[in-house]
C-alpha cells in the first residue's frame, strides 16, 4: 500500500451513467490482486474532505496503469469527471483490501456482478483466463447501457448473461440464469459484487454445491487503510450465523466469503 | 538548524509532532506511510481493560471540512493487547504514550497500573472525553470532582507521567483541568472531539449507528484553537494541542495558543503524509524567521509579558 500521485491518462464516458479514468500507477497497478481497490482524494481547498474508494476495473497487460469505472454518484465523482484530465495528476492511495481468493485447482468459475458491482470483476476474469480458468459471467442493473465491461468477459471467451430491470424478467432472471447453468457447469466458485439478493443466490447455490463463494462489500468509508475502524459491516463468524462480530470491509474484505455477509 | 526538541514531564520529543489516539496506524502497522520515529512521540488508540465490539455501523460520515464519527473504541481483549500489541509498540525507536479508559474510577486505576507493569510505555493518557461511550470518558471529564478523584487514583499507580485528555466543553474546561492539575497530572491533551449529530432528512432518523457521534477534523480548528489558549491561561501543565490539525501553519497556530505539542488527527486518514510533510515545512519555515528554537513558538500569542499561573497544588473548588 502506498499514496502516490498518479498521471492521468484518460478519463472518459464509459457507457450509461459510468466514467473511466485511466491513470500511470507501475508499482500499484503491479501489487494488485483482483478485489482489492484504490482510495482517490479529489480535493480542493474547501472539500470534499475524505477520499472515495473504488474497485479497480482494469490493469494494464504491462501492468503499469490501472483504470477505474465510476458512476456519477454525487460531488466527489463529478469531481473527478471533471478535474482529472489528462495532463493532471490523480492522488491515490493502493492496493487496499483484501481481494477474492481464486483456488489453484479451479477449472469454471461464475462472476455475478450488477450495476457498479461489475467493475469488481473483470480483473479477476484476467486473472483466470491467465490461467487457463473459463469464467462465465451473469450481469445485471437498472438499464442495459449501465451495464459495464460486457465486452472484457465475452473476450475471455465464457457465456456472458445480461439481464437489465426494464427488460421482463428484470433482475431476477440473472439468478435463474445462474441456477440453471449450474445444473449443467460444474462451477468450482462463485465470485459476486453488487446486491444482497445476488448473495443470497450465490450462498445458496455455493452450499448446495459445496463450493466457495465470494462477494466484494461497501461500506462509507474514512481511511481505508485500517486505521479508523470506520467501515464495518456486522458479519457471521460461523456458516450458521450463530456467532457474529464486526469486521473493517476496508481490511479484511472488500472480498468476504458469502457465508460471512449472507443476512448478517 | 532550528532546535526542534521538547520535553514534555520528562518524555524527550525530538519535535513537537504527534498524533491523536485513535486517528494513526491499526493493526499492528505504525509505520505504513512514513517511518514511526519521525514523529516526537507516539500515541495509539485508546485501549480499556475489556474487550468489547465497538459501537454499531454506520460509524463514518462525511461534513463539510470534517468527520462525523462514532466507532467507541472497539477493543481486543487485554491479554491479547499484552501478548501482541504492547511487544510491537516496546519495540518502536518512538516514545510511546498509551491511552487508557475505563468505566469506573476502579476501572481506570486498575488499567493505568497493568499498563503502567508492562514497561513498555513512557506515559500514559487518561481517556476523560470519548464522546461515543456510554460509560466512562465523559463522565468524568465534564465533573471536576470525578476528574480530581480519578487522577489522584491513576496518580497512585504509576510512576509514569500522566497525561489527562480533555473534552472541548468550554462551560466545564477550566475547573476540570485546574482539578486535573491538582491531582497531580502531569499535562493535558486537548481536544477530544465534541459530540455531533446528522438527522437524514428521508427517514428524520440520526444518520450515524450510534445516534449520537463526534465532529473532528478541520471544521473544529479555531474551536480548539481558542480552547488551547484558555488553558495556557487557566493551568501551568505543558498542553498537547489538536483539533484539526493539517499542516505546519496549524502546528504553529496551535503552539502560539500554547500548545508544546500538536497531534495530527483525522487529517491523517485523508493525507497519511500530512505530518512528515508539516515537520519539514515547520522547520524551513522556522529558519526563514530566523527562529533557532521552537520552544519559543509556545504560548507566543499571549505576548512576551505574559506570565502563565503558578502550579496548582489543591482543588481550586471543594470536592
Ligand atoms: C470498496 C469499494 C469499492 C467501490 N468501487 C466502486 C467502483 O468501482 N465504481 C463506483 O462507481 N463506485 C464504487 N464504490 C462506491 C463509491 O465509493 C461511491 O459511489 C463514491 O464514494 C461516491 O462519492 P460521491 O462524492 O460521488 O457521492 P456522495 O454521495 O456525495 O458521497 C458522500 C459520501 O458518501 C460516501 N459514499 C457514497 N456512496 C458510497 C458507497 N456506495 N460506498 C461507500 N461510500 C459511499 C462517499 O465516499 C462520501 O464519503 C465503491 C465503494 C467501496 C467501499
Ligand atoms: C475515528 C476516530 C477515533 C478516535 N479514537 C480516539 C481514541 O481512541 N482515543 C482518544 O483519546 N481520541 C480518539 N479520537 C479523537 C482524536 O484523537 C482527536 O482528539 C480528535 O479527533 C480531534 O482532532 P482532529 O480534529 O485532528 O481529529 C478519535 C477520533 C476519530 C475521528
Ligand atoms: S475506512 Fe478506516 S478502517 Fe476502514
Amino acid at each position: 500500500m502506498e499514496q502516490i500521485n498518479a498521471s492521468v491518462v484518460s478519463n472518459e464516458p464509459l457507457t450509461g451513467e459510468y466514467w473511466l479514468l485511466q491513470v500511470d500507477a507501475p508499482s500499484i497497478s503491479a501489487a494488485l490482486e483482483p478485489g482489492q481497490f484504490v482510495n482517490i482524494r479529489v480535493s480542493g481547498e474547501h472539500g470534499p474532505f475524505l477520499r472515495r474508494p473504488f474497485s479497480v476495473y482494469r490493469v494494464s497487460s504491462d501492468r503499469t496503469r490501472l483504470q477505474v469505472a465510476y458512476k456519477l454518484v454525487g460531488e466527489g465523482c463529478r469531481l473527478m469527471r471533471d478535474t482529472l484530465r489528462p495532463g493532471t495528476t490523480c492522488d491515490l492511495i493502493g492496493p487496499l483490501g483484501t481481494g477474492y481468493d481464486l483456488p489453484a485447482e479451479a477449472r469454471t468459475i461464475a462472476l455475478v456482478g450488477r450495476g457498479i458491482g461489475i467493475a469488481a470483476l473483470p480483473t479477476l476474469a484476467d486473472l483466470a483466463a491467465s490461467r487457463g480458468i473459463t469464467s462465465h459471467a451473469f450481469l445485471s442493473a437498472r438499464t442495459r447501457d449501465n451495464i459495464v465491461g460486457t465486452e472484457i468477459f465475452s473476450h475471455h471467451g465464457g457465456m456472458v448473461f445480461l439481464h437489465s430491470d426494464d427488460q421482463p424478467g428484470g433482475v431476477t432472471m440473472v439468478t435463474d440464469h445462474l441456477l440453471a447453468e449450474a445444473s449443467k457447469i460444474d462451477f468450482d466458485a462463485i465470485y459476486v459484487c453488487g446486491s444482497n439478493r445476488l448473495i443470497r443466490a450465490a450462498d445458496t447455490l455455493a452450499r448446495k454445491l459445496n463450493i466457495p463463494a465470494q462477494s466484494a462489500m461497501e461500506q462509507h468509508m474514512a481511511c481505508g487503510f485500517g486505521d479508523c475502524h470506520g467501515c464495518v459491516i456486522e458479519v457471521n463468524l460461523d456458516p450458521a450465523g450463530e456467532k457474529k462480530a464486526y469486521r473493517e470491509v476496508c481490511h479484511y474484505g472488500p472480498v468476504f466469503n458469502t457465508w460471512e455477509v449472507v443476512n448478517a | 538548524m532550528p532546535d526542534l526538541s521538547i520535553n514534555i514531564a520528562g518524555i524527550e520529543m525530538k519535535n513537537p509532532l504527534t498524533v491523536g489516539s485513535g486517528t494513526y496506524g491499526h493493526h499492528g502497522n505504525f509505520n505504513q506511510f512514513f517511518p514511526v520515529e519521525t514523529m516526537g512521540v507516539l500515541v495509539p488508540k485508546t485501549v480499556r481493560p475489556i474487550e468489547w465490539p465497538g459501537n454499531p455501523p454506520r460509524r463514518v460520515i462525511e461534513v463539510p471540512s470534517g468527520l462525523h464519527s462514532s466507532v467507541g473504541i472497539p477493543s481486543i481483549s487485554w491479554e491479547q493487547f499484552e501478548a501482541v500489541d504492547a511487544p510491537r509498540l516496546r519495540d518502536l525507536p518512538v516514545p510511546v504514550i498509551q491511552s487508557v479508559i475505563g468505566r469506573t474510577e476502579v476501572e481506570y486505576a486498575e488499567v493505568v497500573a497493568r499498563a503502567s507493569a508492562l514497561n513498555a510505555f513512557q506515559g500514559l493518557e487518561l481517556n476523560l472525553s470519548c464522546p461515543n461511550l456510554k460509560q466512562g470518558g465523559l463522565d468524568f471529564g465534564y465533573d471536576p470532582d470525578a476528574a480530581y478523584k480519578l487522577v489522584k487514583r491513576a496518580r497512585q499507580e504509576t510512576d509514569l507521567p500522566l497525561v489527562a485528555k480533555l473534552a472541548p466543553d468550554y462551560s466545564s474546561l477550566v475547573s476540570v483541568a485546574q482539578a486535573i492539575e491538582a491531582a497531580g497530572a502531569d499535562a493535558v491533551a486537548l481536544v477530544n472531539a465534541p459530540r455531533a449529530m446528522c438527522i437524514d432528512i428521508e427517514t428524520l432518523k440520526p444518520m450515524i449507528g450510534n445516534g449520537v457521534g463526534a465532529l473532528s477534523g478541520p471544521a473544529i480548528k479555531p474551536m480548539a484553537v481558542y480552547m488551547v489558549w484558555t488553558l495556557y491561561r487557566s493551568i501551568s501543565l505543558p498542553i498537547f494541542g489538536m483539533g484539526g490539525v493539517a499542516n505546519y501553519k496549524d502546528v504553529i497556530e496551535f503552539m502560539a495558543a500554547g500548545a508544546a505539542a500538536v497531534a495530527f488527527g483525522t487529517v491523517s486518514y485523508v493525507d497519511p503524509m500530512a505530518l512528515p510533510r508539516a515537520l519539514v515545512d515547520l522547520e524551513t519555515w522556522l529558519v526563514e524567521k530566523g527562529i533557532d528554537d521552537v520552544k519559543s513558538l509556545i504560548g507566543a500569542a499571549h505576548g512576551s509579558d505574559f506570565q502563565r499561573p503558578a502550579p496548582l497544588k489543591e482543588m481550586k473548588h471543594a470536592v
